[in-house]
């Protein structure tokens, strides 16, 4: 039993649920206590001593039912199935096996002197029969298994390694011996077929457990390559389940950020002792100071302005861009946040009161907010912010743009930005698009480089997670 | 305490607390083996309650902390009373010169006071939190650290002295154990990812919505004056606005509530006005609001038309009285 359990620890482990020494101890220090009959206690006292996130329960489900019964209840089925048909001559398995036992009894061969595996099938011991395939498949080295192709030859080598077709030779041979002990043609017949059912059912429970093991082997590697791919990913080619999951990672990103403020908070929290104010508030106990005053640093509240580019060239990015600006709304509270492609619309306002989807949408798709079937006009839009809006910015304002910088060929009006950049603390620029690509054609990304004091790549997630880590707001 | 996962799960049932064997299983686990326990899950399916029904069952002493953002040491710890020892040291005064007297420089002097320092920084002066307290109970105690998400992530490291070996260090003073071990149960919203370490020193529980036989047996105890049907309609609605995507999803706690204010309303099932009226009570936004109406124009559509078809079918069989047009089943 621990032995199995440090094995199905191994596999958590590989599908990348990290259960500590610790952990593992933990779940044996907890089968201890409780009697593993019941499945399902057994599962819960697994699960809670191993499996500490939410995210991570499916994956044990999955893998739990793939361990610990799929193939025990497989196995049980076709055994159960091969006995099953005997019912076609009348006559149940132990009666069967009593007949046998009767007509050996007294002469040479009894049913003791056949080997292991003959005797664990003829008798159903489903669970000796599991721990020979299970030792076959692991001399056979099915662990090493790695695609698909490969279970047929996997499943061959383990049914060599436990003899199986000896054991039905074995069995083959018993039947005529039993022909000649006296037993009747008909149960002759029912035993033969009992005994090529149950070689059937013995092949394929190998192959089940091939297959089982192939799956277990790349449950961990699927998992993982997802999530990669999902970081690694351009926000221009995601599918729906994609952007779902997406969702979730831009979310753990914004609480990433809402931890630094937190501890920023707690800081200035701390500060020196004020002499002046705990002695003026002290003067009533004749200056014994009772009561202490710190002195309080001075708060940083991070301001935020977000300008974002909805244009339909970077749709797909700006759809993530305008997530991560929701997000990042709820983690501040002085946030201004705008969308343009020609106009530009503030949807601070929007983002507050409605819900992400639809506040995304309406910002996409509305029209209530801005043009967005125009073409991009970067010039104007800053141009726009300039005239109305650079009150907004002062000296503890980080601006944040979200853009390709494809301007149509219009004038860029690199000097809003530049005021813009002197007023601000600093200019930040998000670009889907590569460096190499910036001033570029239509490009105009050259012409604002100068008054942006951090700009960079962004097209997927890692990108945008190593930024907003070099950013510390 | 509990001999098995069943009597666990009775036990509970007694103080009003239906649960399923997952939730038994780990709690007979935290009192069998002294670990805390970590309750996950969405608001209002009752982690907090859990921890109260389960100090009720095993009579325990509840020590409840509860966490916000700021919360530290001098809060969840303990605290140097600081005007006490000034209290202590005024009145103490003409001991101190007592003490001093004699002494030749003002470094003897210090020297002198320096060697009765222990008697300020001793219990007396400490203002015991609800940590040290559920350390230090002399009654087996039960500490609920409620919505440890929402505290700091440096919270935590304070914590895990307390959960792993059940110990408090106070430098002055030095290590505090525990007389008895208190159970203990952090709950989380999940607003924050807990860190490993902390995950590490814990059992891990995930209360989920319950499934609609189990939600339906919770109506039966807590809200007994409710009829069988009016309870059945009200998990099978609240389970299908589970299902649509919501801002604020309802829970066990809105279930409870809509079932109370529609027995205030004298309701014996749900009817389409009757519904429209009370989704406030369950949905806490108007967009929601707005989505759960139309879900439920919806459903309704759907049943008539099943309850035409049926009686269309069955024209001859007499119709169930208790089917009105409109009527949820």
């Amino acid at each position: 039993m621990q032995k199995k359990i440090l094995e199905f620890t191994n596999i958590l482990r590989k599908s990348g649920i990290r259960v500590s020494t610790a952990e593992a101890l933990d779940a044996f220090t907890a089968l201890e206590e409780l009697s593993i009959e019941q499945r399902g206690i057994f599962k819960d006292a697994l699960r809670t001593t191993m499996v500490k996130r939410g995210e991570e329960v499916p994956t044990f489900d999955q893998l739990f039912d793939l361990f610990w019964s799929g193939f025990y209840d497989n196995l049980r089925e076709a055994m159960g199935q091969a006995a099953g048909g005997l019912q076609a001559f009348g006559l149940d398995l132990d009666e069967l096996l009593q007949r046998i036992a009767e007509a050996l009894r007294g002469q040479q061969g009894e049913l003791g002197e056949l080997s292991d595996l003959a005797r664990a099938l003829l008798t159903g011991d489903l669970s000796q029969l599991e721990q020979m395939i299970r030792e076959a498949a692991a001399q056979a080295g099915t662990d090493r298994i790695e695609n698909f192709l490969q279970v047929g030859f996997f499943s061959r080598r383990t049914v060599d390694q436990m003899n199986l077709e000896g054991a039905g030779e074995e069995l083959r041979d018993l039947a005529s011996r039993l022909e000649q002990a006296g037993l009747s043609p008909e149960e002759i017949q029912a035993l033969r077929s009992l005994i090529e059912g149950l070689m059937e059912a013995a092949r394929r429970a190998v192959r089940a457990y091939t297959e089982r093991e192939l799956q277990q082997q790349n449950h961990d590697y699927m998992e993982k390559f997802r999530r990669e791919t999902l970081l690694e990913k351009s926000f221009y080619h995601l599918t729906e389940e994609e952007i779902r999951r997406m969702r979730e990672v831009v979310e753990r990103l914004a609480q990433k950020i809402r931890n630094i403020l937190s501890i920023r908070r707690r800081r200035r929290k701390r500060g020196k002792l004020d002499l002046h104010q705990t002695l003026r508030r002290n003067m009533s106990h004749g200056g014994i100071p009772f009561e202490l005053v710190f002195k309080h640093r001075k708060k940083d509240r991070p301001k935020l302005v977000i300008l974002c580019d909805v244009s339909s060239s970077v749709a797909n990015v700006s759809r993530f861009m305008l997530q991560f600006v929701y997000s990042l709304q709820e983690a501040f509270t002085k946030i201004r946040s705008f969308v343009f492609v020609a106009e530009l619309g503030e949807v601070t306002q929007l983002f507050q009161e409605d819900e992400i989807n639809e506040a995304i949408e309406e910002a996409l798709e509305g029209g209530d907010v801005i043009n967005v079937y125009t073409r991009s006009n970067f010039g104007y839009a800053f141009h726009h912010f300039w005239q109305n809006h650079l009150s907004a910015i002062d000296k503890k304002t980080t601006v944040l743009i979200l853009g390709d910088a494809r301007n149509n060929y219009n004038d860029p009006r690199a000097w809003c930005l530049r005021d813009i950049h002197n007023k601000a603390k600093n200019v930040v620029w998000l670009n889907p698009e590569s460096p190499s690509a910036w001033g570029f054609g239509d490009s105009v990304m050259d012409k604002y480089l100068p008054y942006a004091d951090i700009a960079e790549e962004c097209r997927n997630l890692r990108q945008l997670s190593s930024v907003i880590d070099r950013l510390v707001l | 305490m509990f001999d098995s996962v069943e009597k666990v799960e009775q036990s509970l049932g007694g103080q009003g607390y239906i649960c399923d064997q997952k939730i038994a299983t780990v709690v007979f686990l935290a009192s069998k083996l002294e670990k805390p326990v970590l309750v996950e899950g969405p608001a209002g399916v009752g982690k907090t309650e859990l921890a109260k029904v389960v100090a009720a069952a095993t009579g325990r002493q509840l020590i409840r902390l509860q966490c916000y953002e700021g919360l530290d040491e001098a809060k969840a710890l303990y605290e140097w009373e600081y005007s006490k020892q000034l209290l202590y040291t005024q009145i103490l005064k003409e001991k101190f010169t007592a003490v001093m007297a004699g002494s030749d420089s003002i470094r003897d002097a210090a020297e002198r006071v320096g060697r009765e320092d222990s008697v300020f920084f001793s219990y007396n002066f400490i203002v015991p939190r609800p940590l040290l307290n559920a350390i230090t109970s002399d009654s087996p105690a039960l500490l609920l650290v409620d919505e440890v998400d929402k505290s700091d992530p440096e919270f935590e490291a304070f914590l895990l002295e307390v959960l792993s070996d059940f110990q408090v260090t106070v430098p002055e003073l030095g290590t505090i154990e525990a007389k008895r071990r208190p159970l203990v149960f952090l709950t989380s919203n999940n607003a924050r990812e807990m860190s490993d370490a902390l995950k590490r020193r814990c059992l891990h529980l995930y209360i989920d919505y319950p499934s609609e036989e189990l939600e339906v047996r919770i109506l039966q105890t807590k809200v007994p004056d409710a009829g069988q049907q009016l309870i059945e309609d009200l998990v099978k609605m609240m389970h299908r606005l589970r299902e649509l995507d919501l801002k604020k999803v309802p829970s066990i706690s809105e279930t409870l509530d809509w079932a109370r204010a529609l027995l205030a309303l004298n309701a014996s099932e749900l009817e389409e006005e009757l519904v429209n009226q009370t989704f406030n009570v369950i949905l806490k936004y108007e967009g929601d609001v707005r989505k759960a109406q139309a879900e439920l124009s919806k459903l309704l559509e759907q049943k008539t038309g099943e309850a035409q078809a049926q009686s269309a079918s069955a024209s001859q069989a007499p119709r169930p009285a208790a089917v009105k047009k409109g009527a949820l089943h």
